[in-house]
């Protein structure tokens, strides 16, 4: 099981980094963004007396960029690649398991967040002087949480989608209206009150509310729903993908 | 000898075009047992129904005492199957498929072992893109072969390959069927068929039309040779309708 999981997340990574798609969408997109909002607001306060700056309110969107770059962009797009070069055929007829073809992919999109949210961090704290105003412990927690939940998303329309086609018009109509309108490049705060009702349809709006309410330390009850929607989201998404996993 | 593959039976139809009627065959340890008959006479259907890649409308299926889509995990430890079409990832190398091939069984022989034997081992860091069609076609061979399974499929064995390269390939599979490897192959070359197969099955539009060994094939027939014979059975080429 483990030498399975090791020598294919081996490989797998090493051809995804050949792909260079989630290097730029993943791995750069944020920096820029990041640069580009740090140059813009520099260290203004988010708000007149507000104990953080606009930067550091930002943080948490940008640092789900990736998140959701790998989540509903990457992650579908692979699976039904391989369906459709018939590579889940052939694997149908070996031992291996559908859980364990998902959690491959989902652990290279994981290191993508992560070695991506550690890039933002460090530009912003040493470019931008940010400071991580919440507890880290529960930062970290909530970015792992916010991940899962949006990769089930991703997982759910890989493993059902019928064809390549489909599979990239449904990441396309996820990704980027959620990369533009959840706050994740945009900030929120600046959106007017209609655009915020549009912003909160979408699963990584609440993802980044809580990633938000986490760096800046803000009270727990804010967090509640957030956390309820997400859950839901895993399980629905994480179920169906199981459940009506297609290998053709 | 043990029954290793069985089948019963077995019909698959596509709406209303019936790709397998009523096909029955069993398959005896250590043999070779050969699907034959003319492009779209069901031959792949078939193979796919009795691995589970395809559900089945009516029949039983059977391999190694187990049946392939309630054990699929437990019974593709010991099978190999080599698929009429390369199925593999953009930019892959030949070492990195073998590896993530081997790893996903509880034991495999040593890849790098049967890339010499197929003459293919200076290809290793090479893309699988960039091999010849015929080296492909030798590779997902061995890639069957890495379980060291007990049965084989082989869809269109040596299609591709050169004559060197195909008696090459039959010298392998007669050595591992000397060791007790089960074979289940297709092919459209009767000298290999002629050469490798203890028994055959003849499909013509999904129904079998002869089944037994190649002496009794060119018995039963008008003809003198084995391919002339073939052709009696299957037909091939006086008909058109070859999209099933």
């Amino acid at each position: 099981m483990m030498k399975t999981f090791r020598t294919m997340l081996k490989t797998e990574l090493k051809l995804s980094l050949k792909g260079m798609d989630m290097f730029i969408f993943a791995i750069c997109m944020p920096l820029v963004v990041l640069i580009i909002l740090g140059v813009i607001y520099g260290n203004k306060a988010a708000a007149h007396g507000a104990e953080y700056s606009f930067l550091e309110q930002s943080f948490g969107g940008i640092a789900s960029i990736a998140i959701c770059a790998g989540g509903v962009m990457g992650l579908p797009l692979v699976v039904s690649d391989y369906r459709n070069k018939k590579i889940l055929k052939r694997f149908r007829v070996t031992p291996v398991s559908p859980v364990m073809i998902l959690s491959v992919q989902v652990a290279i999109y994981t290191t993508y967040s992560l070695v991506s949210l550690l890039l933002v961090f460090v530009v912003a704290r040493f470019m931008f002087g940010l400071r991580l105003q919440g507890n880290i412990v529960y930062f970290i927690g909530g970015y792992l949480f916010v991940m899962l939940s949006i990769f089930s998303i991703g997982m759910m329309v890989g493993g059902i989608a019928p064809n390549t086609k489909i599979a990239g018009i449904i990441a396309s109509i996820l990704y980027f209206p959620m990369l533009i309108f959840s706050g994740a490049t945009l900030p929120y705060e600046v959106m007017p009150q209609a655009l915020r009702k549009v912003a909160d349809v979408l699963p990584l709006t609440w993802g980044i509310k809580l990633l938000k309410a986490a760096s800046l330390g803000l009270p727990v009850d804010s967090v509640l729903i957030p956390i309820i929607v997400l859950i839901a989201i895993a399980i629905v998404c994480i179920g169906i993908s199981l459940r009506f996993f297609k290998w053709e | 000898m043990e029954d290793v593959i069985k089948v019963r039976q077995l019909s698959k139809s596509y709406k209303d075009l019936a790709a397998v009627k009523d096909l029955s065959l069993s398959v005896k340890h250590g043999t070779v047992f050969g699907l034959l008959g003319a492009n779209g006479a069901g031959k792949s259907s078939a193979i796919e129904c009795i691995l589970g890649t395809k559900k089945y409308d009516s029949g039983m299926v059977s391999i190694l005492g187990m049946d392939p889509q309630a054990k699929r995990k437990l019974l593709f430890e010991n099978v190999g199957v080599q698929f009429q079409e390369a199925n593999y990832q953009d930019k892959i190398t030949v070492g990195e498929l073998c590896e993530v091939t081997e790893s996903l069984y509880k034991k495999a022989v040593d890849y790098r072992n049967l890339l010499g034997r197929f003459g293919i081992l200076s290809k290793e860091k090479n893309t699988v893109s960039e091999l010849s069609g015929g080296e492909r076609q030798r590779l997902f061979i061995v890639l069957a072969l890495l379980p060291d399974p007990e049965v084989v499929f082989l869809d269109e064995l040596t299609t591709g390959l050169d004559t060197k390269a195909r008696h090459e390939v039959w010298k392998i599979l007669s050595n591992l069927k000397a060791k007790g490897l089960t074979i289940l192959l297709t092919s459209h070359f009767m000298d290999e068929v002629e050469a490798l197969c203890d028994t055959i099955c003849i499909l013509k539009k999904g129904q079998t039309v002869f089944y037994g060994t190649v002496p009794e094939a060119i018995s039963k027939s008008p003809h003198d040779t084995f391919e002339d014979a073939y052709l009696w059975y299957s037909d091939e080429g006086a008909d058109d309708d070859e999209n099933i």
